[in-house]
């Protein structure tokens, strides 16, 4: 064992068993089995058991978040997780979102289970935008997904930051897929990339997940709500009544807030929906392998949301996006601009 | 046997491989055991037709909810099938001041079903995934157990599978009531199928002091002026000075003062209750101070044990229950205690009630800080049941407490109880080895040996 799982192992030594975690954990409120527990989860690799439970962790860690103990669950489960040859394959697509444009139009004409759950879910794609203003001082951080499935955000962030800056637009991937299932080596080497390419800028990225795990990547960072609200930049005003789904990740490093305090500013009408980290069912790339686990969470999230009486969903990360569109009309902040 | 099973409840809801360990303990981690196979069963009918089947074939089980248990009260030792009950989380209906659910929902989720202007009182910490089936199992507690009693003050009827096969739906009586045989019998009788339960009113206002005391005297002094003062408290908690300085290094910090802690929630003639609250915490040499936003204190308080975990990876919690007025008195012996044998005791516990929870911590690792803390753990009960208290205040005698309940039952009523056990189960296929028995099981290590057998 090397010294790094040795670590992950001893982090997850420090769970108690309390189950504190269970009822927060989307696989465990969808199956009620420990096996695809958060406590189920860590209990498999203390022992050494082999487990389905952990190729069904969705990844959002809302285990952490519930865990008294301070059991750092998602650092120390994805040294454990493996990827096999097809999840490698859709991360190395990812990375490139060039290609992933290329790999959507191969896939439309597909009629392969993973190509079919995939147009489930995508029903349109474009190219990424390729902009770059001379000596550009902020980078714009779509986020693979965004780059080719919501360029029209991606655009509309871009005008409304060229009014105020120096814009670049810089499409790639933060490496959270990585991660999150299995590669976390390369991960690691990813943010070291980023880490080059982001120095001396300012930059925002527009899908909160990516931005936390940059984050939590040691890289400077701004989400694109909080990078508004904390400039001050002028903003319209939207007679617009929304619901806000908060995403996992950005959750934990409290990124959510300014979401809502965007809207506000935009004196949009709010109505919260129970729980609303709740996971939206997409988690990165999990709705094509767990096709079955992530359509019973979406159904659980879209109870949810129904619960509101809203139609318009406010969500700031692509892949919830994705899957929040099958409950209602789904939007960025940026696109209210 | 397997495909039978598999056939009632389909095939990825029985676990027969490696992944049954997963259900080998619940919370009381010191000793582990393995269930043969595990069924989870997905609604009522198919747990019936498990159930039958399984006592059909003379098969033993245990029957588990979320598997929260302080007493080890699920664990699987002697290969029992371990039936678990979680997805048995219906609602089945809302009406009046009653609401009839499954028993593997969470005990949180009860008053999130209710109408909004009621709610289920029994709060055990562990609400947020305890299951009702094993909460009435359990007889659990809670904060507000002062003010509106444990689940049994709750518990309007069951609807149970006994050995024989039968489902039997009790009906209230105030005369040889069988619901109330079942709560506290941990998974012995017979499994509970659903239950039904009583929602009281939400109180108009309720408000939080939190009383700050620099000897663990002074704050159990307060306990017993405050009821002393005619005040019956909805919460009255304590965490001793140990238990602030860990809960205040995990996720469930509060900002909580590093002293010995009371905290107190009142939920009716609030002006009045406050006054008299204040006037004690002063008398007995104690500041305070009214929260706006009391939650982060309650959650501190509900998340203490877990938090722990920031310090030692595994600890006993204790749960033995003293007269109020003896508080300041058993307080005191167990810093002494603590003091004496070098070993960190925590106390977070139901100070309203007089049940007491001090935290062992222990490495699991090293069998000789395990049985160190075993033993204080058997002092500090022997203690409270010298000084008139009992036990087990509420997490029950699972496979944790058996051997003190002949220090607080006697002959006679051991063997009624005996006889009453045998009458539900004669084959003794029901949770073996846990709760009271006339005759312990074979300890299988010396673990056991620590836990059931006296020195
Ligand atoms: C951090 C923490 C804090 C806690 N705080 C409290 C507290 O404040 N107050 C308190 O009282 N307890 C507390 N507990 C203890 C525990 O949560 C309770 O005992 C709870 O009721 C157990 O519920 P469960 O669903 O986890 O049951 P399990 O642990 O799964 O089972 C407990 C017992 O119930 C039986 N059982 C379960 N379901 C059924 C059924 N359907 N039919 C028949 N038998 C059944 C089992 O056989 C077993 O004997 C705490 C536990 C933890 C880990
Ligand atoms: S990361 Fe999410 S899915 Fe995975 S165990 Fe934690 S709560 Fe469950
Ligand atoms: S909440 Fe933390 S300590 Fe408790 S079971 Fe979950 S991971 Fe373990």
């Amino acid at each position: 064992m090397g010294v790094g799982l040795e670590l992950d192992k001893l982090e997850l030594d420090k769970c108690v068993h309390c189950g504190f975690c269970l009822e927060v954990c989307p696989t465990y409120v969808i199956t009620r089995s420990e096996v695809h527990s958060p406590r189920g989860r860590i209990l498999a690799v203390r022992l050494g058991v082999k487990s389905e439970g952990l190729e069904t962790c969705v990844f959002c860690r809302r285990c952490e978040a519930a865990c008294p103990s301070g059991v750092e669950y998602g650092k120390a489960i994805s040294s454990y997780r493996r990827a096999d040859a097809t999840k490698k394959l859709a991360h190395r697509i990812l990375e490139n979102p060039g290609l992933l444009y290329a790999s959507l139009k191969v896939y439309s004409r597909s009629s392969s289970p993973i190509a079919l759950r995939i147009k489930e879910f995508v029903k349109s794609y474009q190219p990424p935008l390729q902009y770059k203003d001379e000596n550009a001082e902020l980078l714009l951080f779509p986020g693979c997904l965004n780059s080719v499935v919501y360029r029209s955000t991606v655009e509309k962030a871009t005008n409304y930051l060229r009014r105020f800056y120096k814009v670049e637009v810089y499409n790639g991937c933060c490496g959270l897929p990585h991660y999150a299932e299995g590669e976390k080596e390369r991960a690691l080497k990813i943010a070291e990339k980023l880490r080059e390419a982001f120095k001396g800028k300012v930059v925002v990225s527009l899908s909160s997940n990516c931005t936390a795990h940059m984050r939590e990547m040691g890289l400077d960072v701004f989400d694109f709500a909080e990078f508004v609200v904390k400039k001050n930049l002028p903003l319209p005003q939207r007679e617009i009544t929304v619901t806000v789904h908060d995403p996992c990740h950005a959750s934990l490093v409290g990124l959510n807030k300014y979401t809502r305090e965007m809207l506000k500013r935009m004196g949009a009408k709010i109505v919260e929906m129970e729980d609303p980290s709740f996971e939206c069912g997409a988690g990165g790339t999990y709705f094509i392998f767990n096709p079955e686990l992530s359509r019973r969470i979406a159904e659980e999230k879209g109870r949810k949301v129904k619960a509101t009486g809203v139609e318009n969903i406010i969500s700031t990360n692509q892949a919830c996006s994705l899957a929040l569109s099958l409950h209602g009309k789904v939007f960025h902040v940026a696109d209210l601009l | 046997m397997i495909e039978e099973l598999r056939k009632i409840v389909g095939d990825k809801w029985v676990i027969t491989g490696e992944e049954r360990k997963l259900y080998s303990f619940d919370g009381f981690t010191a000793v582990s055991g393995e269930p043969s196979v595990v069924v989870l069963p997905g609604n009522e009918e198919e747990a019936v037709e498990v159930l039958r089947y399984l006592f059909s074939r003379k098969a033993k089980v245990v029957i588990r909810g979320s598997g929260t248990s302080l007493s080890g009260a699920t664990v699987p030792l002697q290969g029992e099938v371990v039936v678990a009950m979680t997805r048995l989380n219906k609602v089945y209906s809302v009406e009046g001041y009653e609401i009839e659910v499954g028993p593997g929902i969470a005990n949180a989720m009860v008053t999130k079903s209710a109408p909004k202007d009621l709610f289920y009182a029994p709060d055990p910490s562990s609400y947020v995934v305890s299951s009702i089936g094993g909460n009435v199992s359990h007889d659990s507690g809670g904060m507000r157990v002062v003010k509106y009693g444990p689940t049994f003050n709750s518990v309007l009827s069951l609807k149970v599978i006994l050995t024989n096969g039968e489902v039997e739906e009790f009906t209230p009586s105030p005369f040889f009531n069988p619901t109330s045989i079942f709560v506290g019998s941990e998974g012995t009788l017979g499994a509970i199928l659903r239950a039904r339960l009583k929602l009281v009113p939400k109180p108009k206002a309720r408000k939080t002091i939190v009383g700050v005391f620099q000897t663990v005297g002074d704050a159990s002094r307060a306990v017993v002026g405050i009821f002393k003062a005619g005040v019956v408290p909805s919460a009255l908690e304590m965490m001793d000075k140990t238990s602030v300085s860990i809960v205040e290094r995990s996720r469930y910090k509060a900002g909580l003062p590093l002293a010995h802690v009371l905290l107190i929630e009142l939920d009716e003639d609030l002006e009045e209750s406050i006054a008299r609250v204040v006037k004690v915490i002063r008398d007995n040499d104690g500041e305070f101070f009214e929260p706006e936003d009391d939650a982060p204190y309650w959650n501190a308080r509900k998340g203490a044990f877990p938090a722990m975990g920031v310090v030692s990876r595994a600890y006993l919690t204790l749960d033995c229950n003293v007269p109020r007025a003896k508080l300041p008195l058993i307080l005191s012996k167990v810093e002494e205690m603590s003091r004496n044998k070098g070993v960190t005791i925590a106390n977070v516990f139901h100070a309203g009630d007089g049940n007491l929870h001090p935290l062992i911590p222990f490495d699991p690792d090293d069998k000789a800080s395990l049985r160190k803390a075993i033993e204080v753990g058997s002092e500090i009960t022997e203690l409270a049941i010298s000084l008139g208290g009992v036990p087990s205040g509420e997490h029950g005698i699972g496979l944790e407490k058996v051997k003190f309940l002949e220090r607080y039952y006697n002959a006679t009523d051991l063997e009624v109880m005996e006889r009453i056990r045998k009458a539900f189960d004669p084959h003794g296929l029901l949770n073996p080895c846990k709760s009271f028995l006339k005759e312990k099981c074979q300890p299988k290590d010396e673990v056991f040996r620590w836990l059931w057998e006296w020195d």
